[in-house]
């Protein structure tokens, strides 16, 4: 991988160098200019940083990761990077510069922005890894995998390259175990079922790896009485992994795949399974990427699943989740995305005991998975043994069960869980709910 | 005070001001991202949080973790806003009461300590050199020595000193007298509007 990398870089071209740049400088707006000023290189970002916490190392300080990108602006954009670049620290975008941001932006960031709230000035960082990685993206530097994601998306309508067919056959084989859990043959999972009030999004691996998650979701809208469906062609996969590419107009046109299946099926709400990046995609980036406001609201199913339990449409029985629970916050649904307590207030009602980690909540620390980290093979190695802080804090807790509301981290967790030796089961919250559902029909009995 | 003296350090707080000024004009210049996404919470909240709670020890770990960095950056700054006002009223003419000029001693005083412990640190920490250019000792060098000054009262090398830092203002790192405020608005509007600022926000009951 790192020939791989080093012919590509050895491959640069001034002039693409050059378009590097002016896509970098494109991205930036009045608030990165701002940011990139405004570093005061204290380094008390450092210990913020999962990266740095296990393997303390310079390049693993977000500070310095930040500095190659601020080098650069300076530079090419400031007045003093181009008269003495020396005392402040300028260099100009050139190969060693361009493998520099290759390693700290996709080789040593989840953008999970745990530095963003512990850095004394209040920058963002993520903000700018990102305008470093479309950069690289431009250069034709992303990590082959992590675009072949991508693809996968822009041309089969889901980043695993599921057939319609498959998907189709999936949906129903998953019906007649969720008619034969509930024992009603009236439990369905529609499919493009217009009109529905809900459309529901879900990660294809699901579909491919997980399908009792999708079944224990299914379930809870059984439960519910919910009037929802999915959709058989593009539009029911809620991931977006040009998110962690960056590049905005593939991002614009995945997205689009959602919007689309909502005006095709003319439902009135987006609802996102559980999927940290998927929810920020959807709720706070895919409006940016289409430049324009979404007529309908897109909510997490963890804000349903809430709702459902507040208003007593679904009733739960927590002593069938008996054994401890502990809760992972995935940094795109929790610390970007805002939505922290409607999972909490839905398990401390479904689990008989919930242990919380420290820190949790916006201080999470990310579980290594994020950042399109999973799709980039080349950076397995880091991506473990950055996992071990979140693999510390699950041992902390002492739980059985951790509840994770994101597949993404789902798929990191069960590698801590082996290398770490955890020895957890890892759910989604839904199909704890699941679990714990009192049936309709006793739901109905009880006073 | 030689008038020239005075001139000259008015000459490089213009400098300074007009220097800051036209870098945030360049910062505008870049211009605004339109937001389409329907907000979760208050903007406006988030920034007035971002100014406040979120930079305490209880919300943020890198100043629980690391309190006497924190504390020796707040005597310094204090030092350096205390030696401000101190030129300020020196260049005004007008003296301090003896109590007062007691408790300003103590601030710069404390602003030294607070500057140098923080240069010390960067000497000494084999990752905070790696992290440093010149400009990070040159811009402490030159606030630490024109907080240091101050403490002997009104002379002709504080003012000198003074002079030279107003006059680096706007060239080196010292340029986040303005753009922390830039940076911290925009982090408390982008958390605000997200329902994560101030804590509690959007989803809490």
């Amino acid at each position: 991988m790192a020939v791989e990398l080093e012919a590509q870089l050895g491959a640069l071209t001034e002039e693409t160098l050059a378009k590097g740049l002016e896509v970098f400088r494109h991205h930036l707006k009045e608030a990165e200019a701002g940011f990139l000023n405004a570093c005061v290189r204290c380094g008390l970002c450092a210990d913020s940083c999962h990266y740095h916490r296990t393997e303390p190392a310079l390049e693993n300080v977000p500070g310095r990761k930040l500095d190659h990108i601020a080098a650069v602006f300076k530079a090419h954009f400031t007045p003093m990077g181009r008269l003495a670049p020396g005392l402040v620290g300028a260099k100009r975008l050139d190969r060693d510069m361009a493998r520099a941001w290759v390693d700290a932006v996709f080789g040593r960031c989840s953008l999970c922005g745990r530095c963003s709230l512990n850095c004394t000035i209040g920058i963002p960082m993520p903000t700018l890894f990102r305008a470093a990685r479309r950069a690289l993206g431009a250069m034709g530097l992303v990590p082959e995998d992590l675009q072949a994601t991508v693809d996968n998306s822009l041309r089969h309508g889901n980043n695993m390259a599921i057939e319609r067919e498959e998907w189709v056959e999936t949906v129903e084989w998953i019906e007649e175990e969720l008619q034969a859990e509930t024992g009603d043959p009236e439990a369905r999972i529609p499919l493009d079922k217009q009109g529905a009030r809900c459309l529901f999004t879900v990660n294809p691996r699901e579909a491919k790896f997980f399908p009792l998650s999708l079944q224990a979701s299914a379930k809870v809208f059984w439960a519910a009485g919910e009037d929802w469906t999915l959709a058989s062609d593009a539009g029911w996969d809620l991931t977006n992994y040009a998110l962690f590419t960056c590049e905005d107009d593939q991002a614009a046109a995945i997205v689009k795949n959602l919007t689309e299946a909502m005006t095709r099926l003319g439902c009135e709400v987006l609802v996102i399974g559980e999927c940290g990046h998927g929810y920020q995609s959807a709720r706070w980036m895919g409006p940016e990427w289409l430049k324009r406001v979404f007529p309908f609201p897109v909510v997490s199913i963890l804000e349903l699943m809430d709702g459902y339990l507040e208003s007593g449409r679904i009733q739960v029985d927590p002593t069938k989740n008996p054994h401890p629970v502990t809760l992972h916050d995935p940094c795109n649904l929790v610390r970007h995305g805002g939505i922290s307590e409607p999972q909490r207030r839905v398990l401390r009602r479904a689990v008989s005991n919930l242990v919380e980690m420290a820190p949790h909540g916006v201080e999470n620390y990310c579980c290594g998975g994020g950042g399109g980290q999973l799709a980039m093979s080349r950076y397995r190695g880091r991506r473990l043994k950055a996992g071990r802080m979140k693999a510390d804090q699950i041992k902390a807790t002492g739980a059985k069960v951790v509840a994770a509301p994101c597949h993404n981290c789902i798929d990191q967790l069960s590698e801590l869980n082996k290398e770490y030796q955890l020895k957890v089961h890892i759910k989604t919250v839904a199909e704890l709910v699941a679990a714990a559902l009192v049936p309709p029909t006793l739901a109905e009995a009880q006073p | 005070m030689h008038p020239l003296l005075v001139i000259g350090v008015l000459a490089s707080a213009a400098w300074a001001a007009a220097g800051l000024a036209l870098l945030h004009a360049e910062a505008r210049a870049y211009g605004q991202r339109a937001l389409h996404a329907a907000p979760a919470g208050d903007p406006a909240a988030g920034v007035r949080y971002a100014f406040t709670g979120a930079m305490s020890p209880t919300a943020k770990e890198s100043v629980r973790e690391h309190l006497p960095s924190y504390l020796a950056g707040l005597a310094y700054h204090a030092g350096i806003f205390t030696a401000l006002g101190l030129l300020a009223i020196t260049l005004a003419e007008v003296s301090l009461p003896g109590p007062l000029r007691l408790l300003v001693q103590a601030l710069l005083g404390l602003g030294t300590l607070g500057g140098l412990s923080l240069l010390l640190k960067r000497a000494l920490k084999p990752e905070l050199r790696g992290l440093s250019t010149p400009d990070d000792v040159l811009s402490n060098l030159l606030a630490t020595a024109f907080v240091a000054l101050a403490i002997f009262g009104p002379s002709t090398p504080w003012l000198l000193s003074a002079m030279l830092l107003l006059l680096y203002v706007p060239l080196g790192k010292l340029r986040h007298s303005l753009f922390f405020f830039v940076a911290r608005r925009h982090l408390g509007a982008f958390f605000g509007r997200r329902g994560v600022f101030p804590p509690g926000g959007a989803h809490g009951r």
